[in-house]
């Protein structure tokens, strides 16, 4: 009887096993796997931001800290009249820092919404990180292959009392956890944002989108994009690297 | 000397100058009416504002927790028995309504708006505006309803509508932040956008859940008739020990400022317009007696009393005043009837709203004011008759006669 109960079981894994391994990654793997691309366990990262208005553009270097899906710390280093500009999200929390006022301002969720240093990114996109798994419905809706990778396209639809404004999301990632594209839409299934990654490299050991835009649908010539010029992943970081006295310091 | 004789004296002389005469009427028959009518607006507008007062989720009176009002959120809240309250099954309550409201923030795919989230229990609301209110869409069913009801311009702001979701955050008792998505079950028309833009609604036990609480922070208490009041005061205050009791006039000063003015304003406005005509009803009388000198100083000498004469000018004053007021009342009368059903202000209804005027006004006519108004005016033609009587005894006979 025993004998019996575990061969079972012991084919029960090697089906499970076989079944994943033919529909290679379940939603929430390549969401997740996504996240930990971008982040890693620790990362430092340095960027270059381009906003794009109608009538003018301008480009800011960021560098930003990461560690866990929870901690970040983002500082801009140029130009002059912007450096030292920082923002600190520990858990939940967000500090702004602005070295010409010298003061440091928790930010209600009030203001989460706003746009990010006049980007095309509010407060809420630099905070996501594992939102989409908790408050979203995930489901692969479209797979195909191009080239050597499998490209997915994963439906996102948030939960009933979700805190998400979004009707639904779409995101398009590779087998290798590369983000491709994300889309945001309103209740009435109108497309409202887009971020597309317009280029693909390799960075601190690991494939990344390099360059990706954050674009307004309903409004042409407006976006933003974030430039990634070199990254590091895994690395030590101080304890006190996420607090405030570390967001007051430019570094 | 008989007082039939002496009226049918003054009622003849008062038609010696018809022109005169009517010219006079007139003028008492216009400042009479229209002081009603303007009395009857004003009472109107009074009225108006206390009832928006009271609808927009006053009452009469309010139980808060202490220092809710400088500070509102869920920390100042207060527990209800279940069983229901002992003080507010009273005589005189129309009705009341236990709500939880806090301030947060809510959010659509593309706007985010400060309000009042509010939890109400749908069947208890008729006591405020929300009981007649017009909704598109759907009312909330229950205390457990998890949908909320948006008013129209908060609507419209957010490019959000009936059934699609909005997210609302804001503080729990702990000071950390609450967050939920809910789904819009009805969309309200207030009398004012102020009001819209200000209220979102939900069941109570939503708002609760949200908070993980089981208190609420206010209780509206509204009565059958004003004169309640001061009796259900007392047992609301006894009821809630230690608890904040405030009547709407606390909760809105401005409006209970406008109701005072209101008052004060149907008084003055009376005194000036009755005030200019008292004079040319003094210049009317005095000339008349003036004319009458020779014809006075006769019947003084033929044996008329100084008490008749005074007399004489008094009931001529008093007849003015009474056929006056009367055709007076029945003008002011008309002008009620005609605007009777309402004002349509609406065209200002944006600068109306900050008075918390409603967009139609309708005149309301009290018994009270036209009664004070007739009595106020008798009295004035009284006094005005004082200085010409006493001018007419003045005439010494020989004086008069050798004219």
């Amino acid at each position: 009887m025993n004998k019996t109960l575990s061969c079972l079981a012991a084919g029960l894994l090697f089906l499970s096993a076989a079944a994943a391994d033919a529909e290679d990654l379940t939603a929430e793997e390549l969401v997740s796997g996504a996240l930990d691309l971008m982040r890693g366990a620790t990362s430092y990262v340095e960027f270059t931001m381009k906003i794009k208005r109608p009538d003018w553009e301008r480009s800011t270097s960021i560098v930003s800290w990461s560690q866990g899906r929870e901690d970040t710390l983002i500082r801009f280093t140029a130009p002059a009249k912007d450096a030292g500009n920082a923002l600190l999200k520990v858990g939940d929390n967000m500090w702004t820092y602005t070295p010409r006022l010298n003061r440091t301002i928790r930010l209600p969720f009030s203001m989460r919404a706003q746009s990010w240093g006049g980007s095309d990114f509010s407060y809420n996109d630099l905070s996501r990180s594992d939102q989409v798994l908790r408050h979203y419905d995930l489901a692969i809706v479209d797979s195909k292959q191009d080239g050597e990778h499998a490209i997915y396209t994963i439906e996102a639809v948030p939960h009933e009392n979700a805190p998400v404004v979004w009707g639904k999301e779409i995101w398009v990632l590779r087998d290798d956890y590369v983000m491709l594209e994300q889309v945001f839409y309103d209740q009435l299934q109108v497309a409202l944002k887009r971020m597309t990654t317009l280029e693909i490299g390799s960075m601190g050991g690991r494939t990344l989108a390099t360059r990706m835009r954050m674009e307004r649908l309903d409004e042409p010539d407006h976006w933003t994009e974030v430039i990634t010029d070199s990254a590091e992943f895994d690395i030590d970081l101080p304890e006190r690297m996420f607090t405030l006295f570390t967001l007051k310091e430019a570094t | 000397m008989k007082l039939t004789l002496l009226v049918q004296l003054s009622w003849r002389n008062l038609w010696r100058h018809r022109r005169r005469t009517v010219i006079l009427l007139t003028t008492i028959c216009v400042a009479v009416g229209s002081v009603l009518v303007l009395n009857a607006l004003l009472r109107g507008m009074q009225m108006s504002m206390v009832e928006t007062a009271i609808d927009n989720l006053n009452g009469h009176f309010k139980v808060l927790a202490p220092g809710y009002l400088d500070d509102p959120g869920i920390t100042k809240s207060f527990e209800l028995e279940p069983s229901g309250i002992p003080g507010l099954s009273a005589e005189g309550i129309r009705g009341w309504a236990p709500r939880v409201r806090v301030p947060a923030v809510i959010r659509s795919e593309r706007e985010t708006r400060g309000v009042q989230f509010v939890g109400i229990v749908p069947g208890s609301e008729d006591i405020s505006f929300l009981g007649d209110v017009d909704v598109d869409g759907e009312y909330l069913s229950g205390p457990d309803d998890r949908r909320i009801l948006l008013g129209h311009a908060l609507a419209e702001q957010l490019e959000t509508g009936v059934g699609r979701r909005v997210v609302l955050i804001t503080q729990g008792a702990d000071g950390g932040n609450r967050e939920s998505g809910y789904r819009v079950a009805g969309v309200y028309d207030a009398v004012g956008t102020g009001i819209e833009k200000a209220f979102v609604f939900t069941g109570l036990a939503t708002v609760q859940d949200l908070l993980s609480v089981d208190a609420v922070t206010e209780v509206s208490v509204r009565l059958t008739e004003e004169a309640r009041g001061p009796s259900v005061l007392g047992d609301l205050t006894n009821t809630f020990d230690g608890l904040d009791v405030r009547t709407w006039q606390d909760l809105e000063p401005q409006a209970a400022m406008m109701h005072e003015m209101a008052d004060a304003t149907v008084s003055i406005w009376f005194l000036i317009v009755m005030g200019a005509l008292i004079f040319g009803l003094v210049n009317t009388l005095v000339t008349a007696v003036m004319e009458r000198i020779r014809e006075l100083g006769m019947l003084r000498a033929i044996g008329m009393r100084r008490g008749a004469v005074i007399a004489q000018v008094v009931i001529e004053s008093m007849i003015t005043m009474v056929i006056g007021i009367s055709t007076g009342v029945v003008l002011g009368l008309l002008g009620f009837a005609w605007l009777a059903e309402g004002i349509d202000l609406s065209a200002f209804a944006e600068g109306l709203e900050l008075t918390g005027l409603r967009p139609e006004l309708v005149p309301q006519l009290w018994a009270q004011d036209v009664f004070l108004v007739v009595v106020l005016s008798l009295v004035l033609g009284f006094l005005a008759s004082i200085y010409p009587a006493h001018r007419a005894v003045r005439v010494q006979p020989l004086d008069a006669m050798r004219r």
